[in-house]
């Protein structure tokens, strides 16, 4: 489906200002500092990304992952769901709205154990807890949070149209930069507060910045909220600030030793040997057992 | 999630079709009836897949897309792969109408189903969205409606690109089986149902659809002449068989796209179609017996889909 924008459920219900944001998030704040949790979004964003890599899923789906994981704890302090199982859970949904295909449940689950094993044991040292049943009990809470909201628009296709309409072939030259800056607009918040073409329009703007493109005329000739695209810049800029003194390896462990993390363990995998439980999704189911800390 | 399942009140068993289950039930949060399809969980590796996919696309798109001629989607519930999806209730569906001897279809009335289905569906083109299902029922699918009947010759010769056309040439199966109160192609096997295709409208030949030889199943059928539309649908009007013959092209390019149907003189003629709450009601019951309980939520659905608009549904 390649809907309109205008009418889509992105824009009517799920544009969202900086105050539902500060909203939802001040429970959390008040565990961790708003650098430390923007630091653990991004973190959980590579988590996604990297899961995706290496299922090979197309960059859209990984895209929509990463969304569908910030709006739901848009809505949900970090306590609610553990995030670890929250990212394979985005994962798994996205590829099926997205027409990828569908994960086998060994292969999404083996893939979060080798991932870990492999590229995150400086943040997390034990074996990946989470079973296939717990993906599947998560899924259906991502569905209901996003009030069943699935399609989504990022700004690949604009930032593709852009890029055709650019005098010459400057477009050709600039599109795999700009690309790249939007991927990395996904470690902030920008898809939850502006439309797609606008963060296309402020991935281009970046890109001619660095490439040192003059394209004034073509901006000026365009009837945007130019406002609203250096609101874009300015937060895509400061995550490259905060990347520039920022060693991930060495800190994420830290801070997510502090991270709200769920207090109960309600639905335990059938085959849990181990005791490194570190934390899981909270429901309504009352078996309770109390999650240890490491 | 589990409240919701008690939220709904189970009235009674609506019917069953080959994904899902459907219930009429009460909202017991607004006292309104609603429908609630119950997608099947189906073996045992289909609920290891989590949501249903099916499902999952008719909430995706279901999400995305308003329209009075498109059954709106209210919630949805359950858990894991236990999928329910409630929609609008809605009294009847056109195979009921079709096969109540009680009712008389006047050409005002067929003419008021068509263009409320060929709204919707336009709508749903215009979103690049392909029905693929289109037939006079489609919410309760029983044993002997099926699908069949509607599909187009490209489907039923293996094509695996087709567009808008397949869509089409169901809404032409639908308005003939309007017209003759039965279905106008019921074919029992896809060989089957070629055959009384070429039978009724002729068999094409290489010119009259180009390209039909290239179809992964294609097979050559023994010549048909076909017998011309106005010998079978005789009480037919001249701009209602325009129509028909643009529905039932046999070349899918030469089909007419639903925007391009609804400017053809069929819809601007007289007789005017009949307004959606002055369509006849199952049971040959023609008095509009609205329950004055309903709330005034429900009472402006109803006034904004015009009464007893017919929908599509998934």
């Amino acid at each position: 489906m390649a809907g309109n924008f205008w009418q889509s459920s992105h824009y009517h219900q799920w544009l969202l200002d900086k105050q539902d944001l500060a909203r939802e998030q001040q429970h959390d704040l008040k565990i961790v500092t708003e650098e430390e949790y923007q630091k653990i979004m991004i973190f959980f964003a590579n988590f996604i990304q990297a899961i995706g890599e290496h299922l090979k899923v197309r960059q859209q789906v990984i895209a929509t992952a990463t969304v569908y994981l910030k709006r739901f704890y848009a809505r949900n302090s970090l306590k609610s769901i553990d995030p670890w199982l929250m990212a394979p859970t985005c994962i798994f949904l996205a590829s099926k709205v997205e027409e990828f295909g569908l994960i086998s449940n060994s292969r999404l689950i083996t893939t979060c154990q080798t991932v870990v094993k492999n590229k995150f044991s400086h943040a997390y040292p034990q074996e990946y807890p989470f079973r296939i049943s717990n993906v599947l009990e998560c899924e259906f809470y991502l569905l209901e949070m996003m009030d069943c909201c699935l399609v989504l628009y990022h700004p690949y296709r604009d930032l593709t149209q852009y890029c055709a309409d650019l005098p010459s072939t400057e477009g050709d030259k600039i599109l795999p930069l700009a690309w790249r800056i939007a991927n990395d607009s996904l470690r902030t918040d920008v898809s939850l507060l502006y439309p797609p073409y606008l963060i296309a329009l402020a991935c281009l703007h970046i890109a001619c910045v660095i490439d040192q493109k003059d394209l004034k005329q073509w901006f000026a000739e365009l009837s945007v909220d130019t406002e609203k695209i250096l609101e874009i810049t300015r937060q895509i800029l400061s995550l490259y600030e905060l990347w520039k003194n920022y060693d991930e390896k060495a800190e994420i462990i830290t801070i997510l030793r502090k991270m709200p993390k769920p207090k109960s363990c309600p639905s335990p995998p059938p085959n849990q040997g181990t005791n490194n439980q570190d934390g899981a999704q909270q429901s309504q189911n009352q078996q309770q057992t109390q999650q240890q800390q490491t | 999630m589990e409240e919701k399942t008690k939220r709904y009140e189970k009235i009674e068993f609506l019917g069953e079709g080959q994904f899902a289950t459907v219930y009429k039930a009460r909202d017991t949060h607004t006292d309104d009836i609603v429908a609630v399809k119950k997608i099947k969980v189906g073996t045992r590796a289909e609920a290891a897949d989590g949501i249903n996919r099916t499902a999952l696309r008719e909430i995706k798109l279901l999400q995305e897309l308003s329209h009075r001629n498109i059954i709106g989607l209210l919630d949805v519930f359950g858990q894991r792969s236990n999928v329910s999806l409630v929609f609008d209730f809605m009294e009847t569906d056109l195979e009921v109408i079709i096969k109540d001897n009680s009712i008389v279809l006047t050409p005002a009335h067929t003419k008021s189903y068509i263009l409320q289905t060929l709204k919707g569906l336009e709508y749903l083109h215009t979103h690049w969205i392909l029905h693929r299902d289109l037939k006079p029922n489609n919410l309760l699918i029983n044993d002997k409606v099926v699908t069949r009947w509607y599909r187009c010759p490209e489907l039923l010769f293996g094509a695996r690109q087709y567009g808008t056309g397949i869509d089409m040439w169901a809404v032409g199966c639908i308005l003939a089986e309007l017209l003759l109160r039965t279905p106008f192609l019921p074919g029992d096997s896809d060989i089957d149902q070629l055959s009384r295709i070429f039978q009724a409208l002729g068999t094409p030949r290489d010119e009259d659809w180009p390209g039909i030889k290239a179809l992964p199943d294609f097979v050559q059928f023994k010549h048909f002449p076909g017998t011309p539309l106005r010998e079978i649908f005789i009480a037919a009007s001249d701009d209602l068989l325009e129509v028909l013959s643009k529905f039932l092209a046999m070349d899918p390019l030469k089909r007419c796209t639903s925007t391009e149907c609804l400017k053809m003189d069929y819809f601007k003629l007289k007789p005017y179609p009949t307004p959606g709450p002055q369509l006849p009601r199952a049971g040959g019951n023609q008095n509009n017996n609205k329950n004055p309980d309903r709330t005034s939520l429900k009472r402006k659905l109803e006034t904004d889909s015009g009464g007893l608009a017919k929908r599509l549904i998934f």
